[in-house]
């Protein structure tokens, strides 16, 4: 292992934007992530469920079912792939769907995409490059949403392709290309909630047990909860303590079907919940991102 | 163009004062910043990388405003941090190639240069090892390596060589040796060992509870410091040292031998003792001025500040009580 000084030459070129290191930091995430063996028993749920919808279009359109049959086949899995007025949509049932396994990889991989940056004291390495706090905050928020895009939203636009390829026309996708938007709109939505909520989470408590516990509980408990408040109380604003009916309902604002102004009223407020809360974890995280910890 | 100048810089965390009114001109070369665990090294380093914002003062480094200029800064500047500062499940040449993106490199040349700077650190067998399975001594050239990816002027090296068995600490010491020596860059090196810096470097800066208690050239600051001399004569032994001693000179060791080390008092010098021979009959066969190896020096300082920062502290409550 002696010093090899024959193949060392000095470097002389133009260093880049510091936003190029965001790019940088997703790129490593999205290596560790797909790295580790056992996350990909989780990615492979995931996978599953894709095929799962991706072999009912299938079926739909190639096996020349009847119209009443094809609809009791849609329907038995949820997916309206041509949403009307008080029918949510079938995209956004999968992409639901997508993002409880997203979930369940998230609460295993954020103490290894942001958590070890802490506990094993890296953020100095990553500060001290020509990157600041805002690169590697907006970095590890990419990274995440990364993984939440590739889960969820990816899979989506591809079962409106399928659909649209497996008609005999293009009209599938000329009539409804307004779903593409919607479910850019709800991935977006996902991306930045889940991934502004974990990278906050992760960055203090560090450790997977405590983020998987803490991770659980806000999507877990706050279900029970809200549904037991509400059973108890009877007010419908108690379905709000649910952030993950406050994503769904987010999820329905971007595809626009509702069955009622009440349904539409408990959206605007679901997101306005979400926003808030959203803020509070970035002012908590850009608090928390720096490089020297403080010694008493 | 100085390397480091910076003035008045102070830093605080909370009610601690790391640092306090720092203010130092440094030239090209390699550097030893030296203190006790807790003066403030790792802070100074810091705040010259830009990672910290100084609540007072300012400065520059190669040239750059380092409140202002810290992006650019550290474009020109390596800094290998003390922490083990590792991203998981990453190999070696990616870790090293994260970095040299970080610095802002075009990705091909940040994953060439990890290949080269690797092969210079002695890791090019282990570059594709994850960075769990490297032992401390190899995980201390990778930062070494992930700090030199983008061919920077200046290093910033916090406790290099921490850790590390005497073995490794050796080899580490001769690639930073190496490094200095073939590619002519600034080093700071920022430890508590120091014999680290006496080999190293050849300006060294003493911290001491977060002020500077000497900086300058290492010859400089050894030489002549203490005004201590080993002398040797023959004749009368007893009558030298008795003028010695009653001119406040202080005798160190060996009196009786006809050989003594001796600390001369403020304002003498060598003429003194010519005279002070002369007037005793005695006939000087060997007079050396002592060189000060580092660890008397850090001593000598540290101790000498704390005693002056004791007896302030003393005046001013004394101060204080008589104003009650």
């Amino acid at each position: 292992m002696g010093i090899d000084r024959a193949h060392y030459h000095g470097w002389q070129g133009e260093l880049r934007s510091s936003w190029f290191g965001c790019l940088a930091i997703v790129r490593v995430a999205l290596l560790q992530v797909f790295r580790r063996k056992s996350y990909w028993f989780v990615i492979a749920l995931g996978l599953l469920n894709f095929l799962l919808f991706w072999s009912i279009i299938y079926a739909v359109t190639q096996f020349q079912l009847p119209s009443r049959a094809q609809e009791e086949l849609l329907e038995r899995f949820g997916f309206s792939a041509t949403p009307a007025a008080g029918v949510e949509s079938g995209y956004i049932i999968f992409m639901q769907r997508q993002s409880l396994v997203v979930m369940i990889l998230l609460a295993f991989s954020g103490s290894l995409l942001v958590g070890s940056d802490f506990r094993m004291r890296a953020l100095p390495f990553y500060l001290s490059r020509r990157i600041d706090r805002r690169h590697y905050i907006v970095g590890k928020l990419l990274a995440t949403s990364a993984v939440v895009t590739i889960m969820t939203t990816l899979p989506a636009l591809l079962l409106f392709l399928e659909y649209g390829m497996f008609t005999s026309s293009a009209d599938y996708w000329v009539n409804n290309w307004r779903i593409v938007l919607s479910v850019l709109a709800y991935g977006a939505a996902l991306c930045a909630v889940l991934s502004i909520w974990l990278v906050t989470l992760s960055a203090y408590l560090q450790r997977i047990a405590p983020i998987a516990i803490v991770w659980s509980t806000l999507f877990v408990m706050l279900n029970w909860a809200a549904s037991e408040l509400r059973r108890a109380t009877g007010g419908e604003y108690w379905k709000l303590l649910d952030p993950w009916r406050d994503i769904r309902y987010v999820g329905r604002l971007s595809f626009g079907t509702f069955e009622n102004y009440e349904e539409f009223r408990l959206a605007v407020i679901a997101t306005i919940i979400l926003t808030v809360l959203c803020a509070i974890c970035l002012v908590l995280l850009v608090r928390r991102v720096r490089a020297v910890d403080v010694v008493e | 163009m100085s390397l480091v100048e910076i003035h008045h810089v102070s830093r605080s965390y909370g009610h601690v004062k790391a640092i306090d009114d720092v203010s130092l001109s440094l030239e090209p070369g390699t550097i030893g910043l030296v203190g006790n665990n807790g003066a403030g090294k790792s802070t100074l380093l810091k705040v010259l990388l830009g990672l910290l914002k100084p609540d007072a003062g300012s400065g520059t480094i190669l040239g750059f405003d380092i409140l202002h200029a810290s992006g650019a800064l550290r474009g020109r500047v390596g800094y290998m941090p003390e922490s083990a500062a590792i991203v998981p499940v990453l190999k070696g040449v990616e870790f090293v190639t994260l970095s040299g993106d970080l610095y802002g490199m075009p990705h091909r040349d940040a994953r060439r240069r990890a290949h080269e700077v690797l092969n210079y650190v002695g890791l090019g067998e282990l570059r594709y090892r994850r960075l769990e399975e490297y032992s401390t001594g190899n995980l201390q050239r990778l930062k070494l390596a992930a700090a030199l990816v983008h061919d920077p002027q200046l290093l910033l090296l916090d406790e290099p060589t921490n850790g590390l068995d005497p073995t490794g600490r050796l080899a580490m010491l001769e690639l930073i040796e190496d490094l200095i020596a073939e590619t002519g860059k600034s080093v700071i090196l920022c430890t508590h060992l120091l014999g680290d810096v006496e080999r190293l470097c050849e300006q060294v800066v003493v911290l001491h509870q977060g002020t500077v208690a000497r900086a300058g050239k290492m010859t400089t600051l050894r030489a002549g410091a203490t005004n201590r001399f080993e002398l040797g004569w023959q004749s009368d032994t007893k009558a030298l040292l008795e003028r010695l001693r009653a001119g406040g000179a202080e005798v160190v060791t060996g009196e009786n031998a006809g050989h003594a080390t001796i600390t001369l008092p403020n304002g003498w010098g060598t003429k003194q003792l010519f005279q002070l021979a002369r007037e005793t009959g005695a006939v000087l066969t060997h007079l050396k001025p002592e060189q000060e190896d580092l660890e008397r020096l850090f001593f000598r300082v540290t101790t000498a500040e704390a005693g002056a920062r004791m007896e302030s502290t003393g005046a001013a409550a004394e101060e204080a009580a008589r104003g009650d």
